[in-house]
């Protein structure tokens, strides 16, 4: 399961951790209903019903995308990004006297244990994007109106 | 110093293999990534992986690479950047964008300006297409003052996954230094290009994706142009295939890009033009909507060439940071020392430009080409 959960909670420096595993199990319940109103299925299949239908695969696809979002959401709400980026690294400061050699050669740069989860993803740039955006709503859309030349203008600033 | 020249950094796993060997290759710190898919039924380097490294292998002089038997263990000493004319047969597990995402990285400190031709599968749906690449990183790269004629990306013969059979050129100029950037503003957009391509399917087919995102977009800007690509007989690889990429331009030249590809034939249900056209149309709404003045996709490009600038302060101005590029940032740190100013930005109440932002600050290493021979 671990390892299912795709490159989505890189972010989880260790004193968030608890918080994030929370936010994860919310997302799966959402992910469920989401995944239930789409056409093609049937409403009444209960959840174990759906993921012995869709088969392992489809069940480690929702893990990821609910990794992604649990991840974005983390990320707006982290109150210093700085310490969601760079968190691991004050440990790795107080623990860089019993950092272990490897053959006299390599360092190790920092405990491992939080990132066990992405260690072996797919090595992919590409950003997915939140679910929870539904492009077809009118308030969506208004959302964003003023990053186009069409919008409004800020103050001293010409359309020029 | 000494213990320094020794010191070697370690990872686990394969994700992020890229990012490790580039930054490797330009820090000169040898890397040692070890557990790599250890618990897989099929455990070590995928091929793709392996067609990766000897990329590296072609661009660089002196490498050293040591993998272990059943491929879980990876030693790499880096050499000179060397450059030149390669050619390289990428693995079409993977698109040659994802080859190019770490050459894009490496050329510009070549001793010999790179000159690239890769062949293989030049659309995914999973990679960053060539097109993605030619419309946003290159722009991205001229900002830091990487320009000049030699500076060109193009599509020779395309080649859909899983066949590919497509064939790409890459070169690129190289710089002694890179300019220091301000990118704080990324402006409004003021228009909308793209591309739909087709090959080995009706030319029909990118003529109906152009329409549904018209649809879709014109309800924000009417200077929309998407040009229709169709490659034919030689030129259009062994599969068939079409898809899209959009690019946002604003008054300040920035780009914002979403894309998408048709499933590759007998990977699962095939999707309508006109879904493929509405859905990336909103894909490009949701990249608008991130907002800042790199595209997501080129987030940890742009901060490496911060990084790697004169020793000056450069600003950029992204949205949220992906995951991909908040391990870069940690490899950043690992490997140059460089760890950024990290600022969220919110928008003002009435203001309505998508979600927060994120400012980057760092002061560059000061990194000089010093393979450049000098003329």
């Amino acid at each position: 399961e671990e390892e299912a959960r795709g490159a989505g909670d890189s972010g989880n420096c260790s004193e968030e951790e608890t918080d994030d595993e929370d936010s994860e199990e919310e997302s799966a319940e959402e992910e469920a209903g989401e995944v239930r109103n789409k056409p093609e299925e049937t409403e009444e299949m209960s959840e174990e019903e759906m993921e012995e239908e869709e088969g392992v695969l489809r069940w480690k696809e929702g893990l990821q995308q609910k990794a992604a979002e649990a991840f974005l959401r983390h990320q707006e709400a982290a109150p210093n990004l700085r310490k969601l980026v760079y968190g691991a690294v004050l440990e790795a400061d107080n623990s860089e006297d019993d950092e272990e050699e490897l053959g006299g050669l390599f360092r190790v740069s920092r405990p491992q244990k939080s990132r066990k989860a992405q260690a072996n993803a797919v090595d992919c740039s590409r950003f997915q994007p939140d679910t929870s955006h539904n492009w077809d709503l009118e308030e969506m859309l208004d959302s964003i109106r003023d990053c186009f030349v069409t919008g409004k203008w800020e103050e001293g600033q010409d359309a020029a | 110093t000494i213990k320094m020249a020794n010191q070697g950094l370690s990872y686990e796993g394969c994700n992020f293999l890229r990012q490790r060997l580039v930054l490797s290759t330009l820090s000169g710190k040898r890397v040692r990534i070890k557990n790599i898919r250890s618990k897989d039924d099929d455990p070590g380097l995928r091929d793709f992986e392996a067609s990766f490294i000897r990329l590296l292998d072609k661009v660089t002089n002196g490498s050293r690479i040591e993998i272990n038997q059943t491929g879980t263990v990876l030693s790499y000493q880096p050499g000179l950047l060397y450059g030149g004319s390669i050619e390289h047969d990428c693995n079409p597990q993977r698109s040659i964008g994802y080859y190019l995402e770490a050459l894009l990285m490496l050329a510009p400190f070549m001793k010999m300006a790179l000159k690239a031709t890769l062949r293989g599968v030049t659309n995914n749906p999973n990679d960053p297409t060539i097109d993605l690449l030619k419309t946003t990183a290159v722009p991205l790269m001229k900002k830091f003052g990487i320009d000049g004629e030699g500076f060109d990306l193009k599509v020779v013969k395309r080649g859909m996954a899983p066949g590919g059979g497509g064939e790409v050129v890459f070169t690129c100029p190289i710089r002694r230094t890179l300019k220091p950037v301000q990118l704080t503003e990324p402006g409004k957009i003021k228009r909308i290009r793209g591309v739909a391509y087709s090959v080995r399917v009706s030319p029909q087919m990118a003529n109906r994706i152009v329409e549904s995102t018209r649809a879709v977009l014109n309800q924000f800007i009417p200077d929309i142009y998407i040009y229709t690509d169709h490659m034919k007989g030689a030129n259009s690889g062994k599969s068939p295939g079409f898809g899209l990429t959009l690019v946002a331009e604003t008054q300040n030249g920035c780009f914002l890009s979403a894309e998408m590809s048709s499933t590759p034939q007998g990977q699962g249900d095939p999707v309508l033009p006109e879904d493929l056209g509405r859905n990336c149309a909103k894909l490009l709404l949701e990249e608008i909507y991130r907002g800042g003045c790199v595209d997501s996709s080129n987030q940890s490009l742009a901060l490496l060439l911060m990084t790697l600038g004169q020793q000056d302060v450069s600003k950029v101005l992204l949205g949220p940071l992906s995951a991909y590029t908040i391990e870069f940032l940690r490899h950043i740190r690992d490997f140059f020392q460089v760890m950024f100013k990290i600022e969220v930005q919110k928008p003002l109440e009435d203001e309505r430009k998508g979600g927060d932002k994120v400012l980057m600050t760092c002061v560059g290493v000061g990194y000089s080409n010093i393979n450049k021979t000098i003329k």
